[in-house]
């Protein structure tokens, strides 16, 4: 079972599911109060100075913990750090104190063109030399850990030298960073272009997933294969469950969030599918116990 | 091996519009690079427009979808994002129509997107908690003149010679779409957002010179001489600013000094 809206939204983002909240739900989270653990908001969303969804969240943070993620800051471009973009995270996070905050291990913007989107880096030394030294800046700003996504590729680089879970292990160890294991990445990675996603779970540093996402994707056809498209616009299909079963197996009851960016349903859909991951996490338990 | 530098500035290249660019750092395996690279520079356009469709609604429903997409593509070229925050991709789309658009038929489109980023800018400012007017009539005549009020930061004004607010009231939501004359000449108009959300009201155009004259920190006497208001328009105008909630401080400066 999920768990409830917790009277005490300040504490730590519990072992339980989540859910990722858009503006278009945050009067109904408010006034229905879905039972989920905690809820999700992209931290860009909330860089303002004031206005009515910055209220809203106000609102939603009272009732559930939250956690920030970022979508913007692209710490692997070659581009100077943001520090501006820095500072406004900055700010979000001590202004709604949240128990997680999270971004990506991507690149976003080149001699200053940002292409707003999260684009793959190549799995080199000189690659997550560069990302470990830009999450330790990040750290050494906010003043707290925080936790590195992969990514949904769509390529994989002729010069990458390291698998994804050897380049993440990396990152960890030299960054001190938590890590954010997106279960459905790593399911279109394994079509995409052709991850092992057992093997990438297994390789993992264990104490490093804090946080799990999931999601729904697309099919694509090119030619006579299939590309899968990240885009979080439908429920978690079954091979992803089944891949989180094999994560959860792994690291235990992590915290987990439904993420739901495109054709949004009711946010009933979002909490139905919340449960499944906390029955499957209860599972877990079950077995450990 | 091609540096991290390199392969990010192929990539760029690759979603400017140039997939062979990146061609050869993209592993073969069956599918073609440029079908891959496709995807991103899919995901990229459509992430520009969807955030500037996002912040012109009444600009695309009016010009429809596909001729929005064209004004969307030329517009990324000329002003490219440059954040990662997509809020400010639409921060130029107003001064891009006024030099693209200026000897079409479609002149008035930089003005209307003027005032939709009025709005947008409104919409998450931060919100004083407002001031009553009885502090204001409380004044002596003299330190009337010389008070200088501090207005909500969500507040815009925007001078238009189309009228844009008819067009931007047709085209909401739950509104028809119906044409507007546009020889109905020019609107003048106050921008703000407060806890019921945006508010957009029309004034005339010394009313809207001497909103913004306040907003410049200039004394009521002097805002009032400058704009060239109507001493009879005066309550109105005030009233207004003070009724919806837009006033938020006074300063009286002493004789002979600046306001405190």
């Amino acid at each position: 079972m999920s768990s409830s809206p917790t009277a005490n939204s300040s504490g730590p983002v519990p072992a339980g599911a989540g859910i990722g909240l858009r503006s278009a739900h945050h009067e109904a989270l408010v006034r229905e109060r879905p039972a989920v653990g905690w809820i999700e908001v992209h931290t860009e969303n909330y860089f303002h100075d004031g206005g009515p969804h910055l209220a809203a969240l106000e609102e939603a943070r009272e009732i559930y913990p939250l956690s920030l993620h970022g979508v913007g800051m692209g710490l692997g471009s070659s581009d100077p750090l943001d520090r501006t973009h820095l500072a406004h995270v900055a700010r979000a996070i001590a202004r709604f104190e949240p128990t997680l905050v999270s971004e990506h291990a991507c690149w976003g913007s080149h001699a200053g063109e940002h292409f707003n989107d999260l684009l793959p880096l190549p799995y080199t030394e000189e690659a997550v030399a560069h990302l470990a030294a830009r999450v330790i800046q990040v750290q050494d700003v906010l003043g707290r850990q925080i936790l590195i996504e992969n990514l949904s590729c769509y390529l994989a680089f002729s010069s990458s030298r390291l698998t994804e879970w050897e380049f993440l292990a990396a990152l960890v160890e030299r960054s001190g960073c938590g890590l954010l294991l997106d279960v459905n990445n790593a399911y279109v990675n394994s079509v995409n272009v052709g991850l092992d996603a057992r093997a990438f779970i297994d390789g993992l540093p264990s104490g490093a997933v804090q946080e799990i996402h999931l999601a729904g994707h697309t099919r694509r056809r090119v030619g006579e294969r299939t590309l899968l498209l990240d885009d979080h616009g439908s429920r978690v299909p079954e091979a992803v469950w089944q891949l989180y079963d094999h994560a959860i197996r792994r690291f235990g009851a992590v915290p987990t969030l439904i993420e739901w960016d495109t054709n949004l349903p009711e946010l009933s859909v979002l909490a139905e599918e919340a449960a499944q991951a906390g029955n499957r996490m209860e599972g877990v338990r079950g077995l450990a116990a | 091996m091609a540096s991290l530098p390199e392969i990010q500035a192929r990539l760029a290249a690759a979603l400017r519009g140039a997939p062979c660019a990146a061609a050869a750092d993209v592993l073969d395996d069956g599918i073609e690079a440029a079908a891959r690279l496709a995807v991103y520079r899919n995901n990229a356009r459509a992430m520009f427009d969807g955030a500037l469709e996002r912040t012109y609604p009444v600009l695309r429903r009016r010009v429809g979808e596909d001729y929005f997409r064209q004004l969307a593509r030329g517009y990324r070229v000329r002003f490219p994002s440059r954040s990662g925050d997509l809020h400010w991709v639409g921060e130029h789309f107003a001064r891009y129509l006024a030099e693209t658009e200026a000897s079409t038929g479609y002149a008035w489109l930089a003005e209307l997107a003027a005032l939709e980023w009025a709005c947008e800018c409104a919409f998450i400012a931060a919100h004083e908690s407002p001031m009553e007017p009885r502090e204001l009539l409380g004044l002596a005549p003299d330190d009337l003149a010389r008070a200088r009020l501090r207005l909500q930061s969500s507040l815009h004004c925007v001078a238009s010679s189309w009228p844009v607010l008819e067009v931007w009231r047709a085209n909401q939501p739950d509104a028809d779409g119906h044409a507007v004359d546009l020889s109905n000449g020019g609107q003048c108009v106050l921008v703000s957002c407060g806890p019921d959300g945006l508010e957009l009201a029309e004034v005339s155009r010394a009313g809207l010179e001497f909103t913004r004259l306040l907003q410049s920190d200039a004394p009521l006497g002097a805002a009032v001489e400058e704009s060239g208001l109507d001493l009879a328009e005066l309550p109105g105008v005030l009233g207004r600013l003070f009724a919806g909630g837009l006033v938020t401080g006074i300063a009286v400066a002493t004789a002979g000094s600046n306001a405190a």
